[in-house]
């Protein structure tokens, strides 16, 4: 039916989009194999003769690698905890009637709207005064402020979702609500709480501000560490790529390999 | 009947969640007033001392404070319809049928943008923007541009990556509506008429329109919360050309360490985002 | 098997180096003064720069005299007062500040650091006699590490401005030497050398303190002008000022474009890429510029004091120095102690200047063999008679530098004139002296 035409603009288009999304990161990965003197050659080349320098160096001499495995420590963690606290809030929700559930909803997304900076000196100086600066623990804690809504408003759906027979037939037979949320709707609702994972995973791995403030050297996450090598004294371009390759590539395969999960858990809380 | 638990459980399930977030969400905010309350400012801890609704006021009637906020607002009004526009062509584009193996690559490639760090979009756009360096002015054919150092084209380069970064979310999140359609209904209005536009506006937006909500909802809250890229990208420069309203807070409260002005900002700016999900959902919002 | 090792190494040390007290007759030595403290560890914040690389490379030999552990806490300057700050607010783990000269009135009146004689009249033992105070830099010593006739910290990161120029570009311009004031160097280096993509000129502007201690206080002092007049009311709107900032207007023709974004970094960088004849920068870039791994032009590189202005040279001044902080507890603050005087010691400086850092010891600049580091007559000269409130040194000054960065890009962008952002800056400047009680007398009038 489609004219050949038609065809070819559609794959035109289809090249043309693969091509904007792909290209940055093309260049990253590029740049972060050049020296300096050949990264600040103007105009930029495309040819050269790459190099492991950046890598070597970030890794072993700057101490990337430590602060990669930081956020792998931390966002596994807070997302494993938000999953704790987030699922069985997502059932009650999805399932149970009581006063002010409304609001209580409402008062969990809005905390997703929160900018961190309201929160992050106050944080800071909690923190201190409890011994918690420079920890996973603080990051971990403090990222649920994201990630526990992220869990509850996907899972939530997800849950809703599930016919009521299910439960009922399980009530008659006399078992808890918390065994029917664990054996009836909990793995009916797998995709949905793999969705929620993914994203806080994603989101903690990624988080900035409070990686800035809250760590120094013994918690300090990746994207800080990135930050970091922006001292206004020479700017090492290419090792600041590098870091930025080993920050991104981790998180970008696995959001390859879910791709399909990601895109369900995005329409998820918002095509209802 | 159904849906009625003793209270015990509703606490033992939902306690929990709401404890953790109480702790780490409402307590610092809590303090967050206290010190908006106050003349509050790390490097003079001595003169801490009640001054009420002072910070409020000097908020309110700061100017720069409300440049910051126009110019975030004026960033989500240039870069969502953007990214609306852009975001249902290619949906429109994937829904068609055919070229499977293509479309599955460019799905694929649409969640590479939204994965990325928003620090390293920044830093990546300090090397690929730069004047005499950067590979934009090479493919652009040697132009000599001058993005990070001008006012308004570093405020243009901030709205590329914002584009960039979030299309694909937002044309992920029509695809989905799309899908939703029966296929007969579509297909039957496709027989009904030649053009294009009429199916869309008939029979695929009510399919839409949740979708167009939430991303309504989440890019107001995430432009209003933007930091990590614009920091990394220009800390706010040059001048005051891209400092939007968190990195204003961040300079007052960080490097100007007046704690008391900042957290009177941020508790200004929680109210007029609360205000807005407020709105989008109490209008938008069929159920909860 | 630590202590062993670390007890051998002292031993070998303390030996060295009590042969070296008796030939000296001294009696003092590192290894003993350091004993009761040996496995303290010691917190410090450290900069990105060439200076601190140097120490940590000279750091083992002081560790394993004294058994102390020196912890370095990496940040860029543009975090390092913020990190420090919530340290101290919050009662942290920081045994020395690190105090940048404009930051000394603040980290004094807050009493976050100890004056110096307050610790060695603490810990007797450790003040090494061979101290000399008086060998350093009168001018260094009291703007970087002295704040109302009290010494606090001693200089250890030191900076000058200095002219950096590339003799090529100028020679093939047909000059036979670098501008001598700053109207030549607008007037006649100006339109001769900018050209074909090339400019003769860029003044870092960004908008941090760059803008602040590098653009805005560059071309106030050499014309006259100055932030404060002797009331400390704003002195931004006197004919001398607002000669010196209008200067800058008219300079910036024969800069980069988009000069008002360029941070140390990129200014120090177009240099070296041979895209800018003159930068006026700190003594610190030196070792970039000179160096054939990151400077394509680095033959053609010679150094001279910054340009003179009508009211004479005026170099930018700056640095840091190292104070005791009151946080520390006892042991940290006499192992603290022992670190800043020996990483500031007159017997150190020339390895710390061989390996890229700038002490401030007048001793080391007399001695030979020193023609390698061009920039040591010019830095001489401008530690002479600088200013030492180059940029007013005292606890408000943070908020002051926002205010200035802020109109001074404006001005620069334009969007104001010279005398509508001197205004501004005037206005705002005294709103927050005044609020600090500088007005009322409650404060002394210093800076």
């Amino acid at each position: 039916m489609t004219s050949t035409r038609s065809l070819w603009t559609q794959i035109a288009l289809l090249v043309v989009i693969i091509t904007v999304c792909v290209f940055p990161f093309y260049w990253m990965v590029t740049t972060s194999l050049k020296t300096q003197i050949v990264a600040l050659e103007s105009p930029p080349v495309w040819l050269f003769e790459p190099t492991l320098d950046n890598y070597r160096e970030a890794l072993f001499e700057d101490g990337v690698l430590q602060t990669l495995l930081n956020s792998l420590v931390i966002a596994v963690s807070t997302t494993v905890l938000a999953l704790i606290l987030g699922v069985p809030a997502a059932f009650a929700l999805a399932r149970f009637e009581f006063r002010g559930k409304k609001d209580l909803w409402f008062w969990f997304i809005t905390n997703r709207m929160v900018s961190p900076i309201v929160l992050a000196l106050p944080f800071f100086l909690i923190a201190r005064n409890l011994g918690l600066l420079d920890k996973h623990i603080t990051l971990i804690l403090i990222y649920l402020t994201f990630n526990l809504p992220i869990v509850i408003w996907i899972v939530t759906d997800q849950f809703r979702g599930i016919p009521y027979d299910l439960d009922e037939a399980a009530r008659l037979e006399g078992a808890s609500q918390f065994t029917i949320m664990r054996r009836i709707c909990l793995p009916l609702a797998m995709p949905g709480v793999a969705v929620s994972a993914i994203f806080s995973f994603i989101f903690s791995w990624n988080e900035l501000m409070f990686g800035l403030i809250l760590t120094r050297t013994e918690a300090k996450t990746a994207p800080a560490m990135a930050v970091s090598f922006m001292e206004g004294y020479n700017l090492p371009y290419g090792k600041i790529m590098a870091t930025s390759t080993l920050i991104v590539i981790p998180v970008l395969i696995f959001a390859l390999i879910a791709s399909k999960q990601l895109v369900r858990g995005l329409t998820m809380g918002a095509v209802k | 009947m159904r849906g009625q638990v003793s209270r015990k459980t509703v606490f033992a399930f939902i306690g929990p969640a709401v404890i953790g977030l109480a702790v780490v969400g409402i307590a610092p905010l809590l303090y967050a007033v206290w010190t908006s309350l106050h003349f509050y400012n790390l490097t003079k801890l001595k003169r801490v001392e009640f001054i009420g609704l002072e910070n409020y006021m000097t908020v309110l009637t700061d100017a720069v404070f409300w440049q910051a906020m126009g110019r975030t607002f004026f960033l989500l009004g240039t870069a969502l319809p953007l990214q609306l526009a852009l975001g249902l062509m290619i949906a429109l584009v994937l829904h068609q049928p055919g070229l499977t193996l293509i479309k599955t690559l460019c799905r694929l490639s649409l969640v590479l943008p939204m994965a990325t760090t928003y620090a390293v979009v920044g830093l990546l756009g300090q090397v690929m923007f730069n004047q005499k360096f950067g590979v934009v002015n090479q493919l652009l054919g040697g132009a000599d541009i001058n993005w990070i150092g001008d006012p308004e084209n570093a405020f243009a380069m901030i709205i590329f990556w914002d584009v960039w970064q979030w299309t694909p979310f937002v044309a992920l999140v029509l695809l989905a509506g799309l899908t939703m359609v029966p296929g007969e209904v579509e297909e039957a209005a496709r027989l009904e008429t030649k053009s294009k536009w009429t199916v869309l506006r008939y029979v695929q937006l009510p399919f839409l329109l949740p979708g167009l909500v939430a991303v309504l909802i989440l890019r107001t809250a995430d432009t209003l919360k933007l930091f990590d890229m614009v920091f990394t990208l220009t800390r706010g420069g040059p001048g005051s050309s891209t400092e939007f309203i968190s990195l204003m807070i961040q300079r007052v409260g960080f490097r100007g360490f007046d704690q008391g002005l900042a957290s009177a900002q941020a508790i200004i700016l929680l109210i007029i985002t609360i205000i807005l999900a407020q709105i989008y959902i109490r209008v938008f919002y069929k159920e909860v | 098997m630590k202590t062993l090792r670390n007890l051998l190494g002292a031993t070998a040390v303390s030996s060295m180096m009590a042969t070296g007290a008796i030939a000296d007759g001294h009696g003092w030595s590192l290894a003993e003064a350091a004993k009761p403290y040996a496995g303290t560890t010691v917190d410090v914040v450290f900069l990105l720069r060439p200076g601190y690389e140097a120490i940590e490379a000279m750091l083992p030999v002081f560790e394993e005299a004294t058994g102390i552990k020196i912890n370095i806490i990496k940040h860029p300057y543009e975090n390092a007062l913020g990190e420090q700050v919530r340290d101290f607010v919050a009662g942290g783990d920081l045994d020395i500040a690190l105090i940048d000269l404009v930051w000394m009135g603040n980290f004094a009146e807050n009493e976050w650091v100890l004056p110096l004689a307050d610790v060695q009249a603490k810990f007797p033992d450790i003040v090494d006699p061979t101290l000399d105070l008086d060998d350093f830099f009168p001018l260094v010593l009291n703007a970087f590490g002295g704040w109302n006739d009290t010494i606090y910290g001693l200089p250890v990161d030191n900076y000058s401005g200095l002219m950096f120029y590339n003799r090529c570009m100028l020679e093939e311009a047909g000059f036979d030497g670098p501008p001598s004031t700053w109207q030549e160097l607008k007037d006649v280096y100006g339109p001769a050398l900018t050209k074909d993509g090339k400019y003769a000129f860029a003044l870092q502007s960004k908008r941090n303190e760059t803008q602040s201690a590098d653009s805005f206080a560059r071309v106030l002092w050499p014309f006259g002008g100055s932030f404060l007049d002797e009331n400390f009311r704003s002195n931004l709107l006197s004919e001398e000022s607002q000669a010196g900032l209008q200067f800058r207007q008219d300079l910036m023709q024969y800069m980069p474009d988009g000069i008002v974004a360029y941070d140390h970094a990129e200014t120090v960088n177009a240099f070296s890429q041979g895209d800018v004849a003159m930068i006026t920068e700190w003594s610190a870039f030196y070792s970039s510029v000179v160096s054939a791994d990151t400077s394509k032009v680095a033959d053609c590189v010679e150094i001279a004091p910054e340009p003179m202005g009508p009211a004479g040279r005026k170099p930018a001044l700056g640095g840091f120095s190292m104070a005791v902080a009151s946080q520390a507890d006892e042991a940290e603050q006499a192992a603290a102690y022992l670190f800043i005087q020996w990483a500031t010691s007159a017997e150190n400086a020339r390895e710390y200047l061989e390996r890229g850092g700038v002490p401030a010891r007048q001793s080391v600049y007399q001695q030979d063999g020193l023609e390698a580091f061009k920039f040591v007559p010019a830095l001489v000269e401008s530690w002479q008679d600088g200013v030492p409130e180059f940029r007013p040194r005292f606890a408000e000054w943070p908020e002051i530098t926002e205010i200035v960065q802020e109109w001074g890009t404006k001005m620069m962008l334009g969007e104001v004139t010279t005398v509508e952002g001197a205004e501004e800056i005037g206005t705002r400047m005294e709103a927050v002296l005044d609020a600090a009680g500088y007005y009322s007398g409650d404060k002394p009038l210093a800076q």
